[in-house]
């Protein structure tokens, strides 16, 4: 008999040749928060899916209460207790919470939906749980602390064994973090077994009992909250990584390109100040949601900004928006390569020419010549495969699309390229090139400012590292630090002079 | 050529080939079809809706619809004709009352249209719902001009321009064939249209590479409105009046031509080519049935299963 609720031996899943888990031994005690930590990719995802049978894994099994079980779907899961609650709210914005919470299973009278049932049914589950939610009120008109917080309600009422949270305070303020703090730890005390995903490792000590740390699919090591400490933890992420280092030819100038002052967008970034040279790749570092994206966005004038004052070449530009800033040299690579930068079902070359239209035609008129050499000049230099421009851009791998939205604003003759989180879904191959292609674009002169959510990309490529916390510009590094203090950094954990 | 070449070529070519079959069927099966009179009466009946096609190509490529059209075209026809009125009983002469009117009637069209683009843009509000509105309103704009009854103040020669004839064809016909070379070419090969495909393709994409979306949108609706209003004039001449019950229903058999030359609803994908054989399919789909003295009623309903099948043919291609 074993002395956990549930339990993974040799657990292994394969995908086409990657292994994204590699043979996962865990146990999840009832009455424990047991936090999941690892960098993007690291497998825990692949791991709670698993678990709520979203997923079968290649190899290995599962025990739930000492027994053998096969989970082949979310039904079969369920059916024994294990509830997950995704990252993405699914909740539907213009139903009440008690619709919300029962859906699909709203008690019924003579084939009519027993409405006093279902408000006193939902209403019973968030009184116990200690929430302070009006069965009533639509979700839609929740914020999205209380939404978070209807959708573990509706997790719980089905009363699981297992609750499976995926980075549930991603998207919460402080204070409502630590609401929902205080509804996992009552879910504790009632005997519940609590999976913790998060990104936020300063949270551990609030909230977890165990600590299990998982990297590029392996179980590194899992230890109670008390026997260790956050650096200990960073270490277990990262691992012996080999830094590799920038060429050293790479030596920004000394004109400004860009110069930021006082920039602000209310509730997402704050007083932003700061200077890019000619040739300079400034990385931006910061948690989620820490305002990256957004002010990249507000940069490029894709994103309307309250104040301050942005100048590129010493001309200072009012009010920009994207045709303005593509006119005075700006570039911007978005951070989700489908929805933001490509059209999915056009060719490998209209792609190609999206941004660099201008330069296809003569007047408004394009000729199929100058856009061939366009496109061939962009597909040669960082050696994109492709077997036929005219084939749909969807039909190329990640890393491949990466290079036509690169591509894409090469072509146009960029002053300064803003990179969001270039590297996503891309294969090391890929995103080698995507750094040589950035070197490059400084040895021309070229500015880039470089956001990722991989620190060590940041070090591996940049020049200089500003560390954004909450919308503000908290510090300034150099990129000769370790992986791990610039994550404590960029949680704010170490707070020196230096 | 290699097998899978002409596999491909067959594809890319059905709906041209359908509608060669056809014509060949008809030219058997329907007396007088086949006979240069009658293809050049096809071409004069389909100019019309077709010159509009053209435009409503453009705007479905661009993600957006266009309900008004069918309106816009009754109304075109009776402000050409109550503006003409009014500017001659002011005391110009008729020649000049009619130019005006007919500059004044494209202006408007052209205005209204490119209204529905800004209220898309400024406001969010679909091009369904504001045009749906314009539809109503036009058609009741149109009666109120002509106060329910036909306006006929047009001198002779503006008959011409409906039911004339240069070099053997019909005026609206070539109208029609240089609305098509302009928006083809204008799609084809300029700037304006493979940003309109960039904007239904993926508005945000679009946005982010710097193309100006909001001007896209406004442009691609002032030029179907402008596109309708022409073709109200056409129409108003064909039948030498303003009359506010003309062109009932247009809206449906314009975008049918659109759909089944392959253009995509959803947005993004679609050719002025497509659309020009979308046109003279449902032409001469309608004219041999006449011929071939077929009731109205299963005219509809050949119709509308032409349209369902024409789809269904072009998703089984992608």
């Amino acid at each position: 008999m074993s002395v956990y609720k549930l339990e993974t031996r040799g657990l292994v899943k394969e995908y086409s040749g990657t292994v994204a888990l590699d043979g996962v031994d865990i146990g999840f005690s009832a009455g424990e928060v047991h936090a999941l930590i690892g960098k993007n990719g690291a497998g825990k995802s692949t791991l709670v899916k698993i678990l709520a049978g979203s997923l079968v894994p290649t190899r290995g099994r599962i025990i739930c209460d000492g027994e053998l079980c096969e989970l082949r779907s979310p039904q079969d899961a369920f059916e024994r207790g294990i509830a997950m609650v995704y990252q993405e709210l699914s909740l539907v914005p213009g139903l009440r919470v008690a619709e919300n919470m029962l859906l699909g299973r709203m008690p019924k009278r003579r084939g009519w939906i027993d409405w006093a049932a279902t408000y006193a049914r939902a209403e019973k589950v968030l009184e116990e749980l200690g929430v302070e939610i009006d069965a009533r009120a639509r979700v839609g008109d929740l914020g999205v602390a209380e939404q978070q917080i209807v959708e573990i309600a509706k997790a719980m009422s089905c009363d699981p064994a297992v609750l499976i949270l995926d980075e549930p305070t991603s998207a919460l303020a402080r204070h409502e973090t630590e609401h929902l703090f205080r509804l996992v730890r009552r879910l504790c005390e009632r005997g519940v077994a609590v999976v913790y995903i998060t990104h936020r490792l300063h949270e551990l000590h609030q909230i977890a009992d165990r600590v299990t740390v998982l990297r590029d699919g392996h179980h590194i090591k899992t230890v109670p909250m008390q026997e260790t400490d956050i650096e200990e933890v960073v270490q277990m992420m990262f691992g012996e990584g080999v830094q590799r280092a920038r060429p050293e030819d790479l030596q920004p100038g000394k004109t400004p390109l860009l110069e930021v002052k006082g920039l602000s967008r209310r509730g997402h970034f704050e007083n932003i100040r700061f200077s890019l040279c000619e040739g300079e790749i400034l990385g931006i570092a910061g948690m989620l949601g820490s305002g990256r994206t957004e002010l990249l966005k507000g940069l490029f004038g894709a994103d309307a900004c309250d104040e301050g004052e942005i100048a590129v070449e010493g001309r200072s530009v009012v009010a920009p928006t994207p045709p303005q800033m593509k006119e005075l040299g700006l570039a911007f690579t978005p951070e989700n390569r489908k929805e933001e930068a490509l059209i999915q079902a056009h060719s490998i070359r209209a792609n190609m020419c999206l941004a660099s239209m201008g330069r296809i035609a003569q007047g408004r008129y394009i000729t199929r010549a100058l856009e061939q050499a366009v496109v061939d000049e962009q597909v040669n230099r960082l050696q994109i495969k492709v077997a036929d421009s005219e084939d749909p851009v969807s039909s190329l791998s990640g890393g491949n699309q990466q290079k036509v939205v690169l591509g894409n604003w090469l072509g146009n003759r960029p002053r300064v390229m803003l990179f969001d989180e270039p590297t996503r879904g891309v294969d090391v191959q890929a995103k080698e090139q995507i750094f040589q292609a950035m070197w490059d674009l400084s040895r021309d002169g070229i500015a880039s400012i470089f956001v990722s959510t991989e620190l060590e990309e940041l070090i591996e490529v940049c020049h200089r590292i500003l560390i954004m916390r909450e919308g503000r510009i908290e510090e300034e590094v150099r990129p000769d630090l370790s992986v791990e203090e610039l994550t404590l950094r960029c949680m704010g954990e170490v707070r020196d002079a230096g | 050529m290699p097998v899978d070449n002409v596999g491909a070529w067959l594809r890319r070519s059905i709906m041209e080939l359908i509608l060669f079959a056809l014509c060949a069927i008809l030219a058997f099966e329907a007396e007088g079809f086949f006979s240069v009179d009658n293809l050049l009466n096809v071409l004069r009946n389909v100019s019309m809706q077709g010159i509009i096609a053209f435009g409503m190509t453009m705007v479905i490529i661009s993600g957006e619809i266009d309900l008004s059209v069918g309106s816009a075209v009754a109304f075109a026809g009776c402000l050409t004709a109550y503006l003409t009125q009014a500017l001659a009983g002011l005391g110009f002469g008729l020649g000049l009352a009619v130019g005006l009117a007919m500059l004044g009637s494209v202006l408007t069209g052209l205005g209204i249209g490119a209204l529905s683009g800004v209220i898309r843009v400024r406001f969010g509000v679909p091009t369904f719902i504001t045009t749906l509105a314009w539809m109503t309103m036009l058609t009741g704009a149109a009666q109120l001009l002509t106060g329910g009854f036909p306006l006929t103040p047009f001198p002779e020669w503006y008959n011409f321009l409906g039911g004339g004839y240069l070099l053997g064809i019909p005026f609206p016909a070539i109208v029609f064939a240089l609305v098509f070379v302009l928006t083809n070419f204008l799609m084809g090969y300029t700037t304006w249209g493979r940003s309109i495909y960039a904007v239904g393709g993926n508005a945000e994409a679009a946005r982010l590479s710097g193309i100006e979306v909001g001007k896209i949108k406004i442009g691609v609706m002032a030029t179907v409105a402008f596109l309708a209003a022409l073709a109200g004039i056409l129409q108003s001449a064909e039948i030498m009046s303003g009359a506010a019950t003309t062109a009932r229903g247009w809206e449906l058999d314009v975008i049918a031509a659109v759909i089944i030359g392959g253009t995509s609803l959803m947005g993004g994908e679609g050719k002025i080519r497509g659309t020009l054989i979308g046109v003279v399919f449902l032409g001469i789909l309608v004219n041999g049935m006449t011929l071939m003295n077929i009731s109205e009623y299963w005219q509809h309903v050949v119709r509308g299963g032409l349209i369902l099948s024409a789809v269904l043919i072009n998703r089984a291609n992608q």
